[in-house]
C-alpha cells in the first residue's frame, strides 16, 4: 500500500486504540447512569396493580422489596396489607375467603383482619402495612 | 433441795404462761374454761378436734389476749393483744404469723412448706373477699390433710373446690368468664374415676394447681403454665415406684421431652406447642380415643388431618381400630419427619408396618417419594448455583426470595402425601419445579454475568494493551525523530 | 483537523505562548527518575476517585436506613455499579499507597530543599487530607466493619485531656457513632475535603510548573548540555499516560477478581467483630497506640501516642526548614531519619496485620 508510512500506521493504531479505550470506558459509565429497572434501593412504596385487578374478598401475596406481603381486598372493597410471614415459625400465610380470616397452613394459626393473632400457636400479630389507592393504582407502603 | 424443785416448777410455769406466743397451757387456759364449760359455745367444743389444739396451741394463739385471766375484760384486753374475731385479711395474717414463718414451724417439726403461705396473697385466691384460710380449712376444727374427715383430704378436696368453682352464680361474682364445669369433666377422667373408687393417690385439684399458690394458667408463675405442665404431670407419671400399682408406662415424659413437641415447648419456649393437657385434656384427662386421634392432632395439623380423612387409609384404620396419626408418627415420641419415611428401601420406611414390599401401597409411596425428591434435587441444585454466584461476588438476594416459594411448595407437598394420592402430590410439585428451574436459570445468569465481567475485562484489557503498544511505538517514534534531528510534527 | 482546531483557539487565546512555555519543560533523566512517575500516578488516581465518586453519588443515599441498602443496590442492581464501586474502593487504597511512595521518593531524593519547601508542605497536607478522605469514606457503606472501625478510630480522640470528649462529640455528631456521624462524614467526604484538596493540589501543581522538576544535587553547577533530559511534552507525558493506562487496567482487574466486599449491615448492638482494626494505612498508628502503656506518667497512653504522632507529623512537614541545621552530615542524617521513619512505618503496619 503506497502512502501508508510507518509513521502514519502508528498514528492510525494510536487513533484506533484511543477510540477503543474511550468506548470501553464510556460504555460502562453510560450504562451506569441509565437508571435500572427498580430505581431505588430501599423501597418505601410498591405499586402492585390496579384496583380492578383485585376481586373483593380475595388476597394475594406480593413482593415488597425482599419481603412477602399479603394484600387483601375485603368484601366491602377496601384494602388491607400485612407482612405475610407467620409470627410462629415463619411460614407464608394466606387469606381464606371462606372464613374471612388470615390463615397459616403450617399449624392452623389464624389472624383477624386487623392482623391480630386470634387462634393457634402464633404469639404475635402480623406486621402492618399501609395501602394507598391513588386514582386507579394500588400502592403498598410501610406503616411508619 | 425442795426449794430448788419448786423454783424449777415455778420457772416452768412462769415460762409457759409468760411466753408471749401461741403456747398457752390448756390446763390454765381461762378462755377454754369459760367458753367451753360455762358458755358451752360451738367453737370451743369443736376445738378439741382441731390439730392446733392437739399441738398445744390455745385460743390466745390466734385471738390474742391473756388466757390466764378469768375476768373477761382482763382476758380480752386489746392491750394484751386481743383481736377478737379476725376478719378478711386479718385471718391470713393470723395464720401466716406461724405458718409463713419457717423457724416457728420448726418448733413443731412441721413438714409443711412455709413459702407457699408467704405467696398466698399474690395468688388468685389471695384477696380477702375471694378466700381466706378458713374458707377451705374451716376454723376451730381444722384437721390434718391426711385425716379423711378433713375437707382437704383428697376425696373431700374436689368437692371443696367445687363448692365455689362449680357454682356459676357464685363464680360470676368474681370471674364471669371462668368455666364452671371442671368437676363434671374431672369425674370423666381416669383420675376422677379412680378417686370415686377411693384411690387417694391420684391427682386432685391441689396436686396440679397447688393449694395455696394458684395462679391463672397464662401466668408464668402458675404450676399449670404451659411450660410447667409436662414436668408437673411427670412428677407422678414418670415415677416407676409411684405408678407400680397402675401398670402403665412411665417413660412418656422422656420420650416427649426429647422429641419434636417437647423440644419446641421446653427448649424453644414455643407455647404454641402442645403440653400434656392439649392432647389429653386437663380436668377430663384421658388418652384420646384412637378413633379420634386425628381430630386432636388436627387442631394444629389441620391440613394433614383433612388429607388423611379423605385418604384411602381413613376407612380401614377406623374398621381395624388403628390409631390414626400415631401409627406412623408416634404419640409421645414424635420424631422429626423426613422424606425417607416414604422411601421403601429406607430403614425408616413407615408403610412397612402394614404393607408388603411389592403391594400397591408401597408403589404409591415410592411414586410420591420420587416426585418430591425431584423437586428437592432441583432446589438443591439451584441453591448450589446461587451460593457459587454469591461467592463470586454476585448479588442474588432476589433469587433466594424466589426459592422461598419453592420451599413452601415442598412443605405443602409433604403435607399432601397424607392423601396417599400421587396425582395430588404431582399437582403441588409441578409449579414448584418450574419455579426451581427459574431460580436455577437466574443462578446460571448470575454466573454468566460474572463470566461476562471477565470477558469484558479481557476486552478492555485488549484495547488498553493495543493503545499501550501504540503509545509506546509513538514514544519511540518521537524520540528517534528528535535524536536524528528530523523536524517535529 | 486537530491543526485547524488549534489555530482557531490560538487566534483567540494566544495559545502559542503557552505552548512555548510548555515545550521548555524538561524532566531530568537519571538513575532515580523512575520515581517521578508516582506523582502523576497519584494525580491520576485522584481523578479516578473523583469520577467514580461522582458516579456513586447518583445512587448513594445517606442515612442509617438507606446507606447500606443503597450500596447493595449499586453493587447488584445498577449496571456496572459493581465496577464503579470496586474501582472507587480499590482506587482509594492504591492512591494512598501511591502518595506514600511519592512522598518517600521525594524525601530520599531530597527534593524538598530550597526552593521547593512549600511544595513539600502542600504535599504533606495533601497526604493528611487523603487519609481523612479514606477515614470518612470508609464509614459511608454503613457496614459492620466500617461502623466498628469508625467507633474505635474516633474513640482515640477522646484520650486528649480536657477537650477530648467534646472533640469526639463533634467528630461523631453525638455521643455514639450514628446516622449523625454518617451525615457529617458524608459532608466532609464529598464537599469539604474535595474543596480543600483541589485548592492545595492546584497550588502544588502550580509550584511544580513554575519551578520545574527537581534535579539531582549532583547536577548542581553542570551546564545544560551535559544534563540528560527528556521533554515533558510529549515524551514524558506519553509515558505517564501509558503508566496510567496500566494502572487503570490493574484497577479493573482488581474490581473483577477481588470485588470489594460489603458484608453485613452495621448493628450498633452487636458485639464488635473479633480482630477489628482500621484500614492498612492507619495500622502503623493503631499498632503504636496498642503497644504504648496505658499510662505514661500522669497522661493517658493513647494521648501520648497522639502527641507523638502530631509532633512527628509537624517535624516531618517542616523538614525543609530544620534539615539545614543538621550540620556537615545533613545528607546522611536526613537519609537515616527517612529510613527510620520508613522502616518503623512498615514494621508497625506488618505487625498490625499479623496481630
Amino acid at each position: 500500500m503506497r502512502g501508508v508510512t510507518r509513521r502514519s500506521f502508528i498514528d492510525w493504531l494510536l487513533g484506533l486504540g484511543v477510540v477503543g479505550w474511550v468506548s470501553s470506558v464510556l460504555y460502562p459509565i453510560v450504562q451506569y447512569i441509565i437508571p435500572p429497572r427498580v430505581p431505588e434501593a430501599r423501597l418505601s412504596a410498591v405499586k402492585v396493580g390496579k384496583v380492578d385487578d383485585f376481586e373483593p374478598n380475595s388476597g394475594r401475596v406480593v413482593r415488597f422489596g425482599h419481603q412477602p406481603v399479603l394484600l387483601i381486598r375485603t368484601e366491602f372493597g377496601d384494602f388491607k396489607a400485612f407482612g405475610a410471614t407467620c409470627t410462629h415459625l415463619a411460614c407464608i400465610v394466606q387469606y381464606r375467603p371462606d372464613w374471612k380470616l388470615i390463615w397459616c397452613a403450617c399449624h392452623n394459626g389464624r389472624f383477624d383482619l386487623k392482623g391480630l393473632n386470634v387462634a393457634g400457636p402464633p404469639p404475635r400479630p402480623l406486621e402492618p402495612f399501609k395501602v394507598v389507592v391513588r386514582g386507579d393504582d394500588v400502592f403498598i407502603t410501610r406503616e411508619t | 433441795m425442795y426449794l430448788k424443785r419448786w423454783l424449777l416448777i415455778g420457772c416452768l410455769a412462769f415460762g409457759f404462761v409468760g411466753y408471749p406466743g401461741p403456747v398457752g397451757s390448756q390446763t390454765q387456759d381461762q378462755c377454754q374454761t369459760c367458753h367451753r364449760e360455762v358458755l358451752e359455745d360451738v367453737p370451743s367444743q369443736k376445738y378439741v378436734n382441731d390439730v392446733h389444739f392437739q399441738k398445744g396451741i390455745a385460743c390466745a394463739g390466734c385471738h390474742g389476749g391473756d388466757p390466764t385471766q378469768a375476768d373477761m375484760d382482763a382476758a380480752m384486753d386489746p392491750k394484751k393483744g386481743y383481736i377478737g374475731v379476725p376478719r378478711g385479711a386479718q385471718v391470713v395474717q393470723v395464720c401466716n404469723a406461724c405458718h409463713a414463718d419457717a423457724s416457728r414451724m420448726a418448733q413443731w417439726a412441721s413438714p409443711i412448706d412455709t413459702v407457699q403461705f408467704q405467696r398466698f396473697e399474690t395468688s388468685v385466691h389471695g384477696k380477702p373477699d375471694v378466700a381466706t384460710c378458713v374458707s377451705c380449712h374451716g376454723v376451730h376444727e381444722i384437721r390434718s390433710a391426711r385425716d379423711p374427715q378433713s375437707p382437704t383430704y383428697p376425696t373431700q378436696e374436689v368437692l371443696l373446690c367445687a363448692r365455689c368453682h362449680a357454682d356459676p352464680a357464685y363464680m360470676r361474682k368474681f370471674n364471669p368468664a371462668l368455666p364452671t364445669d371442671q368437676l363434671e369433666k374431672y369425674w370423666t377422667s381416669r383420675h376422677g374415676q379412680r378417686l370415686r373408687q377411693g384411690d387417694v393417690r391420684v391427682a386432685t385439684c391441689s396436686d396440679c394447681h397447688t393449694a395455696h399458690t394458684v395462679y391463672p394458667p397464662k401466668d408464668p408463675r402458675s404450676s399449670v403454665y404451659a411450660l410447667n405442665v409436662p414436668i408437673m404431670c411427670a412428677r407422678c407419671h414418670s415415677d416407676p415406684e409411684y405408678m407400680k400399682p397402675y401398670g402403665i408406662p412411665t417413660h412418656q415424659y422422656d420420650l416427649y421431652a426429647s422429641t419434636v413437641h417437647g423440644r419446641a415447648l421446653l427448649e424453644k419456649h414455643d407455647t404454641g406447642a402442645p403440653a400434656c393437657n392439649d392432647c389429653h385434656g386437663n380436668h377430663g384427662a384421658l388418652p384420646p380415643g384412637v378413633q379420634t386421634l386425628s381430630h386432636v392432632c388436627g387442631l394444629c395439623h389441620a391440613l394433614n388431618a383433612e388429607y388423611f380423612g379423605r385418604s384411602p387409609h381413613a376407612a380401614p384404620f377406623a374398621k381395624k381400630g388403628l390409631p390414626q396419626c400415631e401409627a406412623c408418627h408416634g404419640n409421645h415420641e414424635v420424631l422429626p419427619t423426613s422424606l425417607e419415611m416414604l422411601r421403601p428401601e429406607a430403614p425408616v420406611f413407615t408403610c412397612r408396618k402394614c404393607h408388603t414390599m411389592d403391594d400397591r401401597g408401597t408403589q404409591t409411596a415410592r411414586t410420591m417419594y420420587e416426585t418430591i425428591q425431584r423437586l428437592v434435587t432441583l432446589e438443591e441444585e439451584a441453591r448450589r448455583l446461587l451460593t457459587a454466584a454469591e461467592r463470586k461476588g454476585m448479588d442474588v438476594t432476589d433469587v433466594w426470595f424466589q426459592l422461598r416459594d419453592v420451599h413452601a411448595a415442598y412443605l405443602k407437598a409433604r403435607t399432601v402425601v397424607h392423601t396417599s394420592d400421587p396425582a395430588e402430590v404431582q399437582k403441588v410439585v409441578e409449579p414448584a419445579i418450574q419455579l426451581a428451574r427459574q431460580a436455577q436459570a437466574e443462578g446460571q445468569r448470575a454466573l454468566a454475568e460474572f463470566d461476562f465481567r471477565r470477558k469484558g475485562l479481557a476486552f478492555a484489557t485488549l484495547w488498553i494493551t493495543l493503545l499501550a503498544i501504540a503509545l509506546y511505538l509513538k514514544i519511540r517514534q518521537i524520540e528517534s525523530r528528535s535524536r536524528t534531528g528530523e523536524p517535529k510534527s | 483537523m486537530w491543526r485547524r482546531i488549534y489555530e482557531w483557539l490560538d487566534e483567540r487565546y494566544q495559545l502559542q505562548a503557552l505552548v512555548e512555555f510548555m515545550s521548555h519543560k524538561y524532566v531530568p533523566m537519571h538513575r532515580h527518575a523512575i520515581w517521578y512517575y508516582f506523582g502523576g500516578v497519584s494525580l491520576f488516581l485522584f481523578l479516578v476517585q473523583v469520577t467514580t465518586g461522582i458516579l456513586l453519588l447518583m445512587y448513594y443515599r445517606v442515612g442509617e436506613d438507606a446507606s447500606y441498602e443503597s450500596v447493595r443496590f449499586i453493587m447488584s442492581q445498577v449496571r456496572f455499579g459493581w465496577l464503579i464501586r470496586s474501582i472507587h474502593s480499590w482506587g482509594a487504597n492504591l492512591m494512598i499507597l501511591a502518595v506514600f511512595i511519592h512522598m518517600f521518593s521525594v524525601y530520599f531524593t531530597r527534593a524538598y530543599r530550597k526552593p521547593r519547601e512549600l511544595t513539600w508542605v502542600s504535599g504533606f497536607l495533601l497526604l493528611t487530607l487523603a487519609l481523612f478522605f479514606g477515614f470518612t469514606g470508609y464509614l459511608l457503606p454503613w457496614n459492620q466493619l466500617a461502623f466498628f472501625a469508625t467507633r474505635v478510630g474516633t474513640e482515640i480522640v477522646g484520650s486528649v485531656p480536657v477537650i477530648g470528649r467534646e472533640l469526639v462529640r463533634i467528630l461523631r455528631g453525638g455521643e455514639e457513632v450514628s446516622g449523625a456521624t454518617l451525615a457529617r462524614f458524608f459532608g466532609l467526604h464529598v464537599a469539604l475535603l474535595p474543596g480543600i484538596f483541589t485548592v492545595l493540589l492546584t497550588l502544588h501543581l502550580l509550584f511544580i510548573q513554575r519551578q520545574g522538576i527537581a534535579e539531582p544535587e549532583s547536577w548542581a553547577g553542570r551546564p545544560d548540555s551535559e544534563k540528560r533530559r527528556m521533554p515533558f511534552f510529549p515524551n514524558f507525558l506519553l509515558r505517564d499516560l501509558l503508566l496510567w493506562l496500566i494502572v487503570l487496567n490493574v484497577l479493573a482487574f482488581l474490581a473483577v477478581f477481588y470485588p470489594w466486599e460489603l458484608g453485613p449491615k452495621a448493628d450498633p448492638f452487636a458485639p464488635a467483630p473479633p480482630g477489628i482494626k482500621p484500614e492498612w494505612y492507619f495500622l502503623f498508628m493503631y499498632q503504636t497506640l496498642k503497644v504504648l502503656p496505658a499510662k505514661v506518667f500522669f497522661l493517658e497512653g493513647e494521648f501520648v501516642g497522639l502527641l507523638l504522632f502530631t509532633l512527628g507529623g509537624l517535624l516531618w512537614m517542616t523538614v525543609p526548614f530544620w534539615e539545614g541545621r543538621l550540620g556537615r552530615y545533613r545528607n546522611e542524617l536526613a537519609h537515616l531519619i527517612g529510613w527510620i521513619v520508613l522502616v518503623y512505618g512498615v514494621t508497625m503496619t506488618l505487625w498490625g496485620f499479623r496481630s
